[in-house]
């Protein structure tokens, strides 16, 4: 066996490998990390998601009910250190009521998102792995639910729910919003289920839970989480729009959209008032995007790192 | 088709096995009643082209056949076991436990997002009900094992920082990790390099004296046949068409199709212009010729040909399903026979293997 490098170990027969590797071992975060950070914009989106999060989370629970205190003498007043943003026409901080009008938009992205995910992975994963009538019925449920439109469909629930419940939004939009997230997984179980390794953890014994669960919907979860995290920009984006309708979070509630309802009234005299939540809004849904767009290429195993 | 006897100490015995497809364009006969047996601590070599139908009587042993294919007569028996009889959860536990598989692509076989040991873990965990943390020391000490040096550090690599033949390595510690009875190696050269070929073999021969496991070896590749099996079945077009001991297979080859493949293995040191080659294709299996499968493709076809041929034993242990005599003439009843005559003839030959 000309040119076969056999070494034998000492005390076994069993001949050894002879390659020699200097590629250090790198744990998955670590490379998830190392690939993230090349994408110069996600990184700047992490961060701005990062502050967006932290102040809509952290300035709300400083400032106490400024949000919503209205006062007489301070109507209209301009900025100043308290209130970077001055006040508004009831004479509330506008910077407080922003962050806190943040903190239920957020709260309401992420929220519906998780629902999404949950319905559509769920969805999504049974239908490709049985395949056959299940799929076939699960994807006529699909078509069913993307022929309705959707802000109508959501219109509907919230008015017979109830206007103005943060829950019964998150539940509308949730239900309604799970289809592409079901079609995607389900397109990668299809590719997926003719892997070798499920194949292979299937002959090593195990059953279809686990090699849902543990074997497939890992590899199926990076388009997932770049819908999720565009999920979250489009979520922000409906409650704004129900809110602005005045479907949505109702005042004294506070939320970009129903920011964005008010400020209209005294768009001529104070334009900054739309200005503002609209920035913001902008600003999130920004942030949602590069950031799945980063995490895509990062969360990919198969991609490699560049050694430098 | 009459019960074949046991033959003693057979780990496996397959038993006129039928495997169909059945697809929108007709039905596939895959494997079409395949019956062969393998001893323990014995090493079959089952070759053929591609198409013949090895793969699909491996995962029928597995009973990972998916739809639209079925596995719709014969039997499979592991020691006194009936494959076919479990129930799907009593099957989970053979898969991988009894009986495990290694696949011919080590680069798509593993799963790419956990790292190497803590699939090796997972296989035992699976079957053994061990805590994780025993099962990862155990997993690195399969992988050293498997000759992985520095077994510790590799365990926490994930798939794709592994060369190929580090992960057919992985692939076989996975599979040796819960001390199968037999392990079915389909194809696990082809995708490797020659001398990684030459490695792994190595790794497979060691391991089989040291486990004393039977193995399963499927391969189009008749040097890794001669390098490692015991016995060897010749698959054609879903159909067993020559079985016996490897020397013999290879000294006294008697179907024309294992003739074919021998005359077209290079040799070193003889002066050949062309490589002789089997002419033609493998049949469309929807549209298979009548009578022999081989004929259109066989030197020394006859009318006789267009009748099924039986499965004759040229010598003990020795079978092949041809109209030739075991002297390699055309057959008594004459090589343009009536159909009826050959019929008959053929019933009268056939040996139940």
């Amino acid at each position: 066996m000309e040119g076969t490098q056999v070494t034998r170990i000492p005390g076994g027969a069993i001949p050894a490998v002879d390659e020699v590797d200097l590629t250090p071992v790198r744990t998955y975060w670590q490379l998830v990390r190392q690939r993230f950070v090349r994408h110069r914009l996600a990184v700047i989106a992490f961060f701005l998601m990062a502050i967006l999060v932290t102040a809509a989370i952290a300035i709300p629970l400083l400032s106490g009910d400024a949000w919503k205190e209205t006062s007489l003498e301070r109507i209209n007043q301009p900025a100043s250190l308290t209130a970077p943003l001055g006040y508004d026409s009831l004479g509330i901080n506008t910077f407080a009521r922003l962050m806190k009008g943040l903190q239920t938009s957020l709260f309401i992205g992420f929220a519906a998102v998780l629902v999404i995910v949950f319905i559509g992975v769920t969805v999504g994963s049974t239908a490709g792995y049985f395949g056959g009538w299940v799929d076939n019925a699960l994807m006529r449920v699909v078509d069913i639910v993307l022929s309705i439109p959707t802000f109508f469909l959501i219109l509907m629930l919230v008015a017979f729910w109830g206007t103005g419940n943060v829950w019964v939004i998150i539940i509308a939009i949730g239900l309604t919003g799970w289809t592409t997230a079901a079609r995607l997984v389900r397109a990668e179980f299809l590719s997926l289920r003719e892997a070798d390794f499920v194949q292979a953890a299937k002959a090593l014994g195990a059953g279809d839970r686990r090699v849902v669960m543990r074997h497939m919907i890992p590899s199926a979860m990076a388009p997932v989480v770049v819908a999720a995290t565009l999920g979250i920009a489009d979520s922000v984006v409906v409650e704004a729009a129900l809110s602005f309708l005045g479907f949505g979070i109702t005042p004294p509630e506070a939320s970009l959209g129903n920011m964005l309802t008010k400020a209209q009234d005294y768009f001529y005299r104070n334009p900054l008032l739309a200005w503002y939540p609209g920035i913001t809004l902008v600003l999130v849904v920004l942030a949602a995007s590069f950031l799945g767009d980063g995490l895509r290429d990062a969360l990919d195993p198969r991609q490699r790192v560049e050694t430098n | 088709m009459t019960q074949r006897p046991t033959r003693t100490g057979e780990l496996l015995s397959i038993d006129g096995l039928k495997t169909h497809f059945y697809t929108q364009d007709g039905v596939v006969k895959a494997v079409d009643g395949v019956s062969f047996g393998i001893r323990n601590g014995e090493t079959l070599g089952v070759v053929g082209e591609s198409g013949c139908g090895k793969s699909i009587t491996a995962l029928s042993v597995m009973r990972l056949i998916e739809r639209p294919g079925r596995i719709v007569a014969g039997s499979i028996r592991l020691a006194d076991r009936d494959l076919l009889a479990l129930s799907d959860e009593e099957m989970r536990d053979v898969r991988g436990n009894a009986i495990s598989m290694i696949f011919q692509e080590p680069m798509t076989s593993l799963n790419p997002v956990y790292p190497c040991g803590d699939q090796i873990a997972e296989a035992i965990s699976l079957h053994e009900g061990i805590h994780r943390r025993e099962a990862g020391d155990r997993a690195i000490e399969m992988l050293s094992q498997v000759g992985i040096p520095d077994a510790k550090r590799r365990a926490r690599e994930y798939p794709h920082q592994l060369s190929g033949g580090m992960r057919q390595r992985v692939m076989i510690a996975m599979a040796l990790s819960t001390n199968p009875e037999l392990l079915i190696a389909d194809e696990p050269t082809t995708a490797l390099d020659v001398t990684i070929q030459a490695q792994i073999l190595e790794l497979m021969k060691a391991l089989r004296e040291r486990n004393r496991m039977a193995i399963m070896l499927i391969t189009h590749d008749l040097g890794v046949i001669a390098e490692m099996a015991d016995d060897v079945v010749v698959m054609y077009s879903g159909k067993v068409v020559e079985s016996s001991d490897v020397n013999t297979v290879f000294e006294q080859p008697h179907h024309p199709y294992t003739k074919g493949l021998l005359a077209s293995i290079p040799r070193l040191g003889e002066k050949r212009h062309r490589l002789e080659v089997i002419q033609g294709v493998v049949p469309n299996p929807l549209n298979l010729p009548k009578g022999c499968l081989f004929k259109r493709r066989c030197p020394s076809a006859m009318p006789v040909c267009d009748t099924p041929p039986p499965l004759q034993e040229i010598q003990p242990g020795h079978l092949s399903r041809c109209w030739l005599t075991p002297a390699g003439e055309p057959p008594e009843i004459g090589a343009d026979a009536e159909a009826e005559t050959a019929v008959a003839a053929a019933a009268a030959l056939t040996v139940e293997a």
